[in-house]
């Protein structure tokens, strides 16, 4: 899927991120097609979330080139990668707990009627649409009043995995998405992730752990100490074990 | 199935109540009310109750900027300060302004003031990532060290009445000021902010997880320097409305003011941790304070037993909410 002639939706060449004297990526090459999943994987500290950080768009890289759909951005808001159809899904904190899940469902994105000069939250169009998606997405819940904290760990993946298609996410950025979850909701949000991708979305799968993104990556692309280890494609990898050798190893080298 | 069957009811009404933060305060405010008119035949009158509204009127605006602060996560401690300097700065301009425009531009620099150590708040906050209980404890002393030096301690008098007296705080009708209107006003005005806009949403979600907020797009650092801005408003907002009543003011003016603030905030159901709360429980909180102080006086405790007493509400009213709540702090 890799060089299918189409131009690549992500192109990172020579990233560069810095913190004082720290430096978290060091020329990170990086290529990611339409409509695949791919995996991003690193050890901590590998420069995993940097990355993604550079891509959604929550702070700039200190050098280096980001296309998006071959355009040059220069993102330094959320926001703005947020209007480009790039959405991101963080572990554990993808929702906030204390408000009520159709105050989630669309925060940022919030609809409001206009009366004069001002404009208020449309409420009944804020239950009536997140009670619509949630419920087709599968989950279960009494009503959108609800606060996030009743929901579980998967349900809530579920529902922010919904939340960043509904706004038609070209690019859905997944941070650690089975973390802490039990096997049969690891189950359940790695088919919202096929279904995301059978509507159309580009994946990237954040993870450290090579098994959580095996089911349903089709290329895998290795980080280590802020610099990238290597790319491979699902059919060469014999045995996710592989990936997780070269992780640990450091070094490229240690599956061919 | 929110609509479900009459057997569900009482359950369904008591999850709705428990999304309700001023529900306890709600509680406190009407059990108090009969404990204190059945002890004191002159408690529930026209006179004290209305003395109540005023006390609660100027405490209930300073707290309804903090609670307002509080859910997006942050912190005031400066406002009694600020209370106390908008206020001698509205005498100081009103006495020198004397030209019939001189009270409105006395009172709109007034309250600028507070916006402006609101937005000092909050720039010293973010940029210098210091918790915001340090940097408006730090302002809380350097504005009232400021003003006692300044003024040498002196008092100041307002000298002449003037329209912003009669708009703030004159009798209008039998024994009400327009400060209850304006409490009442705000009362409405915030709570459509707050749950009804778009920058209520933000407010929620910065207080309630600044990370998902950011991701999400919402401009965190933007709205909590408004927040701490609309806190400092209305903290000097409260300081004119007091100086005028009284015409007269020390440099003790407000003096801890910003305690009983905070408690009304957290009896009203606010939680300190963010996100969470509502500006008519922060009203409610400060009626019971005002109530307290009134009812105490007219059951003959003697007035030390004020503080234990609102001391003593305070830490019941944070544990029931929290419980109430069913959040983790």
């Amino acid at each position: 899927m890799a060089n299918n002639g189409s131009q690549p939706l992500v192109e990172m060449e020579g990233i560069c991120k810095d913190f004082g004297p720290v430096h978290a990526l060091e020329g990170v090459d990086i290529e990611i097609s339409e409509n695949e999943v791919v995996g991003l994987l690193g050890d901590n500290g590998a420069g995993k979330s940097t990355l993604i950080n550079i891509i959604s768009g929550v702070f700039p890289p200190t050098k280096g080139e980001y296309l998006f759909r071959g355009e040059e951005v220069d993102f330094s808001t959320p926001r703005e990668a947020r209007e480009r159809g790039i959405e991101t899904v963080h572990q554990e904190s993808s929702l906030v707990e204390t408000m009520s899940i159709a105050r989630n469902f669309f925060l940022g994105k919030e609809p409001t009627t206009d009366f004069g000069p001002f404009s208020f939250l449309d409420h009944g169009e804020m239950n009536k649409e997140s009670r619509r998606v949630i419920s087709e997405i599968g989950v279960k819940m009494r009503s959108p009043d609800e606060f996030v904290n009743i929901l579980s760990g998967g349900e809530r993946q579920a529902i922010a995995i919904g939340r960043a298609m509904y706004y038609g996410a070209d690019l859905l950025i997944l941070d650690e998405p089975l973390r802490a979850l039990s096997i049969r909701e690891q189950r359940t949000v790695l088919d919202h992730i096929r279904e995301a991708q059978s509507q159309g979305a580009t994946i990237i799968f954040i993870t450290h752990n090579v098994h959580h993104v095996y089911p349903v990556a089709g290329r895998f692309i290795m980080l280590d100490n802020g610099k990238k280890l290597g790319a491979l494609e699902k059919e060469d990898v014999e045995d996710p074990e592989d990936i997780a050798e070269v992780i640990a190893q450091g070094k490229m080298e240690a599956t061919r | 199935m929110e609509d479900s069957g009459e057997d569900g009811l009482t359950k369904s009404l008591f999850k709705r109540l428990r999304r309700r933060p001023e529900l306890g305060a709600v509680v406190a405010f009407a059990v108090l009310f009969l404990i204190f008119s059945g002890l004191s035949p002159r408690f529930a009158t026209l006179n004290n109750l209305s003395g109540v509204l005023t006390l609660t009127a100027e405490l209930g605006i300073m707290t309804i900027g903090i609670s307002f602060l509080m859910i997006a996560g942050e912190f005031d401690l400066s406002v009694s300060s600020v209370y106390a300097m908008g206020g001698f700065l509205y005498v100081i301009l009103v006495n020198a302004l004397d030209f019939p425009l001189g009270a409105i531009i006395a009172f709109v620099l007034a309250i600028s003031f507070g916006a402006v150590i609101g937005f000092i708040n909050g720039m010293i906050t973010l940029r210098a990532g210091i918790p915001s209980f340090i940097t408006t404890l730090g302002m809380l002393m350097f504005l009232r060290g400021l003003l006692v030096g300044i003024t040498g301690g002196s008092s100041v008098v307002i000298t002449e009445d003037s329209i912003i007296n009669e708009v703030l705080t004159d009798y209008f009708f039998l024994k009400f000021r327009p400060s209850h209107l304006w409490f009442l006003g705000i009362i409405v005005l915030f709570t459509i902010i707050l749950t009804k806009t778009t920058y209520g949403n933000h407010v929620l979600a910065t207080g309630g997880n600044k990370k998902v907020a950011r991701t999400m797009g919402v401009n965190v650092e933007w709205v909590k320097i408004k927040n701490f801005m609309a806190s400092g408003m209305l903290a000097a907002f409260a300081g004119t409305i007091a100086i005028n009543r009284f015409s007269l003011a020390n440099a003790a003016f407000g003096q801890q003011m910003e305690l009983e603030a905070i408690a009304s905030a957290v009896i009203g159901g606010t939680l300190m941790t963010g996100g969470y709360g509502t500006v008519i429980g922060a009203a409610f909180g400060a009626s019971i304070m005002g109530m307290v102080r009134s009812g105490l006086v007219l059951v003959g405790a003697p007035s030390y037993w004020y503080q234990a007493f609102v001391g003593a509400i305070l830490i019941i009213a944070a544990t029931i909410n929290l419980k109430l709540s069913g959040l983790k702090s």
